[in-house]
């Protein structure tokens, strides 16, 4: 059997036992509602799901443009400058283990607890990661490369246009990959923090009144978020990387 | 064999008088922080056109760094270099080609769109551009493998892009810098000869840079050799095996004779 078949297969038996043990009363309903009963809840409220979904939907978009598009041209500019790089990568390396979720309770004082806050948390924490990942990416372009369009006479705007940014595809790529995941993380968990909307605020809401089905509901919507996302991310990179085996 | 015998004409080397590319006291030393080391010292020679010409030398002497004085990547630090009778101070493909050690073709490129980036660099209509492509590609024996990525190639393939591309605006000067050091002994041999064979059908000026003493003697018109840094020409053996060169000759007494010439130059500084 193949391995696709065989990850298949597990997905399938793990939706078979989430419905099967809180059925059978191996595991009680509250902890665990049958997938079924959590279907029910999500079609039940479907409407107040898909508005708090739009919600953390523009949030994660406005927090990937800071993470993604500020990480990763901040990231070209460290990657490409040699003095910047000496100067600042030591710092941000450092910083990395810092759990950026102690800067979130400033960010709610100075942004408010609505949407704002979100997006700076979800974009300061998608962004380091993002700068160092390109930063390391840039320069693993082949100076032979640049030798040799230079010898071709290539000016530097050509060799920026026709060199320099398409063998940086795959380090975007891998950029917007990996911020893409960190900000969706950040909203989902600034939302469970203090929040008024979206779906981690959903999570929240109705763990504290223990309703089990609306909770796990909102978390397989999530799941359902990051899988898009994911799919999306392996389509760009299908699109543009038919080279990458030399690379 | 024998089809790159034939096509591997005998080229006479008092024939072609003409200079193409003139070196003049050419010096370069690097700036440390309190030191500048000198890597080339007072390196004079000129090429006739349509001479094929090799530099050896111990790894390190400089010889790299020449060629790339010559193809006007870098500046000495003294001296200059003509070529058609004109200055080389930035790099110029209507003058001169460069193939480098490594192949360096752009992977996101196919092979035609390889070897036609210099005139898209120079915004050639996209028709002309492919139409020489595939027409240089032919010329290097590369028919039918326009649409290829390079990772689809085998080194030896590369480099027969690379030379493409470096002939693809019709230079009168090919610079190679160490082009099959990568190659497998092989296709080494192979691509020697189909080097020669280009270079009979195009009558380029080559300057070609090697550590391989064969290759050298096998290639060459001429031979200049360099010393341990800084880098001086010590000595220039003329090369008379005939042309075509063959297999055979690598084992006959004159082949011997001039590698072994070179050889104590080298080792002896």
């Amino acid at each position: 059997m193949s391995p696709r078949a065989i990850r298949w297969l597990i997905v399938a038996a793990i939706l078979v036992l989430w419905e099967v043990l809180p059925r059978i009363g191996a595991v009680p309903m509250l902890f665990l509602p049958p997938l079924s009963t959590t279907l029910a809840a999500a079609a039940q409220d479907w409407q107040a799901y898909a508005s708090a979904l739009l919600i953390t939907l523009g949030e994660v978009a406005l927090g990937l443009v800071i993470a993604c598009g500020g990480g990763i041209l901040a990231g070209a500019i460290v990657g490409a400058v040699p003095f910047l790089r000496r100067l600042l990568l030591p710092v941000f390396s450092s910083l990395y283990a810092i759990p950026l979720v102690i800067l979130y309770p400033a960010l709610t004082a100075w942004f408010g607890i609505g949407p704002e806050s979100k997006v700076a948390f979800a974009g300061v924490y998608g962004f380091f990661p993002t700068l160092l990942g390109t930063a390391a990416g840039i320069r693993t372009i082949d100076p032979q490369l640049l030798l040799a369009a230079r010898s071709m006479g290539a000016t530097l705007p050509q060799l920026i246009t026709r060199v320099i940014l398409p063998a940086s595809i795959p380090t975007v790529l891998a950029g917007l990959r990996m911020g893409g995941a960190l900000v969706i993380v950040g909203v989902v968990v600034s939302e469970m923090l203090i929040s008024t909307a979206g779906i981690g605020y959903m999570i929240s809401f109705y763990r504290t009144v223990l309703d089990s089905p609306h909770v796990f509901a909102a978390i397989l919507l999530v799941l359902a978020l990051t899988l898009m996302f994911d799919a999306l991310t392996r389509a760009l990179e299908r699109g543009c990387a038919s080279w990458r085996q030399t690379a | 064999m024998q089809r790159m015998a034939d096509l591997n004409v005998a080229e006479t080397p008092a024939a072609t008088c003409a200079v193409s590319l003139r070196v003049d006291a050419l010096s370069h030393a690097y700036a440390g922080h309190d030191v500048t080391t000198p890597a080339l010292a007072d390196i004079s020679f000129e090429v006739g056109s349509g001479r094929f010409v090799v530099i050896v030398g111990p790894s390190g002497c400089g010889k790299s760094s020449l060629l790339l004085m010559m193809a006007g990547l870098r500046r000495p630090t003294a001296g200059r270099i003509l070529c058609a009778g004109r200055p080389i101070e930035t790099p110029d493909p209507d003058r001169i080609g460069v193939v480098f050690q490594e192949a360096s073709l752009f992977p996101w490129l196919t092979a035609a769109e390889n070897v036609a980036f210099p005139l898209a660099l120079r915004h050639t209509s996209r028709a002309a551009r492919r139409i020489r492509a595939l027409e240089m590609l032919k010329l290097v024996g590369l028919d039918g493998f326009g649409e290829r990525r390079p990772h689809e190639l085998s080194g030896g393939m590369k480099q027969r892009v690379a030379i493409a591309r470096g002939l693809v605006q019709d230079p009168p000067v090919l610079l190679m810098d160490e082009p099959f050091a990568a190659l497998d002994e092989q296709t080494r041999m192979t691509m020697g000869d189909e080097l020669l064979r280009i270079w009979s059908q195009t009558r380029k000026t080559v300057i070609f840079v090697t550590h391989s003493l064969t290759e050298a003697v096998y290639l060459a018109d001429e031979v200049l050799v360099m010393s341990a840094r800084p880098g001086r020409i010590i000595d220039r053996i003329p090369v008379d095996l005939p042309r075509p060169r063959t297999y055979e000759m690598l084992g006959g007494a004159g082949f011997a004779a001039l590698r072994d010439r070179i050889w104590q130059q080298i080792r002896t500084p």
